[in-house]
């Protein structure tokens, strides 16, 4: 099972997310109270025994940094293969700031793909929260003898107009291509695609040559009836993050028994950067129902339908419901907050209140005190 | 050419801790879990690190799988050195055959060659199953101030506690002129806390001198500690006035845990940013708290998932504690299942025990008497409905409504 090599287009910062990406790429944002988004895919890879991934990152990327370090977190600090940062080059004539797509992405890493030492390469992208067993999606793809093989959800995971959709005809295979529109019958892809080396090198120089720099549209739809292109139906939980109502909506899925069953499995652990922490401590007058929380929290007031990451304080008299609050968050005493998202090393002075909506939560910015 | 090092430590974790009972039939005493996140040995460990030593000899004899497998490479106390770092230590064989560690004194005799190998000035004894928060770099510095020979960390202890510990009796500027293991009649109330730093060649010459008499039981304490002070060597107290526990037995270990529950001053800090104590984390999700969960006075971790109640409780990761049970003045230890509706009070649940629904473990206790703690080992069933009374220590499975004491 070492015949797959990852790839994981970190470079996308949305703007559809406010505040939570105003410091960071996407692929960073923290999530589930102890990880940032990209642990789930870094975490499919390696629990399917991939030893070699590299991370292609464009824009916003010290918090990535930070975050994966030497990769050792994920046992990926290797001597030979491991996890390899993808950073932009500085040469002149960069268009833009980010990448147009995953194509011309790729064109700029395109020496570290002739280097890659093994057959296969997983396409992935960083903003999907699912534990993928990449394994039998690989021996599906080596069966189905496709030349690329997508992962599509069972349900809707993303914004329709952000996401591609694909019709198959005889034998599973893919006849249409459509992107940005939900249409009756057609599969949402993950973003997750296994194609060989020698096909993507081909690719990533033909594209270059033509100018043309997106990978659904250049090459799944242009091509679709030069290649075959394959599907794999991931049945299990499935989120993306495109917008900060949907961050509050697919965080607070987590609560749901059934959801974490899918996304915390004991044979396909996340991984994620150690914090050297010490248990939450729960004070004699806390209250606390139906809540996720993480490590290292120190809690005194009231707290309900809430995700606590690593670091959070909430004082006595404090009352906090329906809120995401992020790492080393302090709710002083008689604060409320309810549909609130606390961005890291937030504080809320006493007596303050924060009041959003299920479809609008409040977001305060990172390092703000309120 | 090796880079020398001014301070080696040596951690002794051979003990097998028999007053543990069944917490360590299959573990060494170092390698016991303890305060939600930890097990006993990270708090030197991570003392070694804090206070600047990067060498750390581990030795060990008793069941030492599992607390081999703990350290490792040392990764998670930042003990991974190009040079030095933690070294576990077995007994090994030799020319003439080889030998278990007799003793404290012989442990570190037999492991001379390793400590030559980083040709150190001092050398830092210390223990594996000890409890506190200390800066090394500060005893070594008035070490060397001091021009001691050795330098003994010890701790002020109530006078009905001084008989059961080895007192050193020390003068007004803080020389040892006599070590008495256990007095009756307690001359001061400073405990050696089993901490020592050596003048390296100093030790060597004793340790040498030790193993040539075979009269000795080649313990620290007893034999290395009298030789040097008949010999006239300058021996010192360091007082340390922090919190300290030894967790020899089933009542001190049950003590230490619901102590990390008390006030910041009362215990070690554990959520200070700028001392922490290191582990080796599983990977496990954050913990949920269920919708009908009550939880006052507790630590909780990752992995876990609290249905019921709890009352004074320290759990470890991946505890599973369903609807209805009520845990009060309880350690729960890593994987362990709290049935439905079953109540756990005064208790130490071990690794994956399983206690079914409704079975009751242990009992309050009136004071003033001292509460009896009971112990279910690692992978024990307690069977549905069934009573393990306060301080019975079970080691075999109880599958039918049937009293044990």
């Amino acid at each position: 099972m070492k015949e797959m090599h990852g790839l994981i287009f970190a470079y996308d910062a949305s703007m559809r997310l406010r505040e939570l990406t105003e410091k960071r790429a996407v692929s960073s944002i923290p999530f589930g109270g102890r990880y940032r988004v990209i642990d789930f895919m870094l975490s499919n890879m390696v629990n399917a025994g991939i030893t070699d991934v590299g991370v292609i990152m464009r824009e916003n990327y010290q918090s990535l940094l930070d975050h994966l370090g030497a990769g050792k977190d994920w046992d990926l600090s290797r001597k030979r293969g491991g996890l390899r940062m993808l950073p932009p080059f500085g040469f002149a004539g960069v268009r833009g700031s980010s990448y147009r797509g995953k194509m011309e992405a790729l064109q700029n890493v395109a020496d570290y793909i002739n280097r890659i030492r093994q057959d296969h390469v997983v396409l992935a992208c960083s903003d999907l929260v699912a534990n993928l067993p990449l394994e039998d999606i690989y021996d599906h793809h080596l069966n189905s003898k496709c030349d690329i093989t997508a992962v599509c959800g069972q349900k809707p995971v993303g914004a329709p107009e952000n996401e591609t959709f694909l019709v198959t005809g005889r034998k599973e295979r893919v006849v249409d291509v459509i992107i940005g529109r939900a249409e009756l019958g057609a599969l949402e892809t993950l973003g997750v695609y296994i194609i060989s080396r020698k096909l993507l090198e081909s690719l990533v120089s033909y594209c270059a040559a033509h100018n043309l720099h997106d990978f659904e549209r250049d090459v799944l739809q242009a091509m679709v009836d030069r290649l075959t292109i394959g599907t794999y139906l991931f049945g299990g939980y499935a989120a993306k993050v495109s917008s900060t109502s949907t961050y509050f909506a697919r965080s607070m899925d987590l609560l749901r028994q059934e959801v974490r069953a899918d996304l915390f499995l004991r044979d396909r652990p996340v991984k994620t950067k150690v914090r050297e922490e010490a248990s939450t401590y729960y004070g004699p007058g806390s209250v606390i129902k139906n809540c996720l929380v993480a490590d290292g929290c120190y809690v005194e007031g009231e707290v309900e339908n809430c995700i606590l990451f690593r670091g959070v304080r909430i004082e006595k008299g404090a009352s906090v419901r329906n809120s995401i609050i992020m790492q080393d968050t302090h709710i002083c005493t008689d604060a409320v907050l309810n549909f609130a998202i606390t961005d890291k090393d937030v504080k809320v002075n006493p007596g303050r209140m924060l009041m959003g909506h299920g479809n609008y939560p409040i977001a305060i910015s990172k390092g703000s005190a309120v | 050419m090796i880079q020398k090092k001014d301070c080696v430590a040596m951690l002794l974790a051979g003990g097998q801790g028999s007053r543990l009972y069944v917490l360590t039939s299959k573990v060494a005493k170092p390698a016991i879990p303890f305060g939600g996140k930890y097990r006993l040995i990270d708090f030197p460990l991570s003392n070694c690190i804090n206070s600047a030593i990067d060498t750390v000899g581990v030795l060990t004899q008793y069941q030492p799988h599992e607390l081999n497998a703990y350290i490792g490479s040392g990764q998670p106390w930042d003990l991974d050195r190009l040079e030095g770092g933690v070294h576990v230590l077995p007994p090994y064989m030799r020319g003439k055959g080889g030998q278990w560690y007799k003793g404290s004194a012989n442990a570190i005799y037999q492991n001379i060659n390793f400590i030559e190998h980083y040709d150190p000035e001092y050398v830092l004894v210390l223990a594996g199953d000890q409890i506190y928060k200390m800066d090394y770099s500060k005893m070594l510095a008035y070490h060397i101030q001091q021009k001691s020979t050795c330098t003994i960390a010890v701790i002020d202890v109530p006078m009905d506690e001084a008989s059961r510990m080895g007192i050193m009796n020390a003068n007004a500027d803080g020389t040892v002129y006599e070590f008495e293991e256990k007095p009756k009649q307690p001359k001061s109330t400073l405990a050696s806390m089993g901490i020592y730093i050596f003048n390296w060649r100093t030790l060597k010459k004793y340790l040498i001198e030790d193993e040539a008499d075979p009269k000795s039981k080649n313990d620290f304490g007893g034999n290395i500690i009298p030789n040097m002070l008949n010999n006239g060597e300058r021996l010192m107290v360091y007082r340390f006035d922090g919190y300290w526990k030894d967790v020899g037995t089933i009542h001190s270990l049950w003590e230490a845990n619901m102590d990390m529950l008390a006030s910041k001053e009362n215990s070690v800090n554990l959520f200070d940013p700028n001392w922490r104590v290191y582990a080796r984390n599983p990977t496990a999700p954050p913990h949920m708290v269920g919708p009908n969960a009550n939880i006052s006075h507790s630590l909780v971790t990752e992995g876990c998932q609290v249905y019921g109640n709890l009352e004074n409780a320290v759990l470890f990761h991946s505890v599973v504690v369903e609807e209805g049970a009520q845990i009060r003045h309880s350690i729960i230890m890593p994987g362990a299942h709290i049935g439905r509706d079953a109540v756990i009070e005064y208790a130490i649940i071990a690794e994956d025990a399983q206690i079914r629904p409704g079975a009751r473990v242990g009992a309050i206790f009136e004071p003033p008497s001292k509460p009896q703690i009971a112990v279910v080992a690692a992978g024990i069933t307690v069977g549905t409905g069934c009573k393990v009374a306060a301080g019975a220590l079970v080691d075999k499975d109880i599958v039918d409504e049937e009293a044990q004491s």
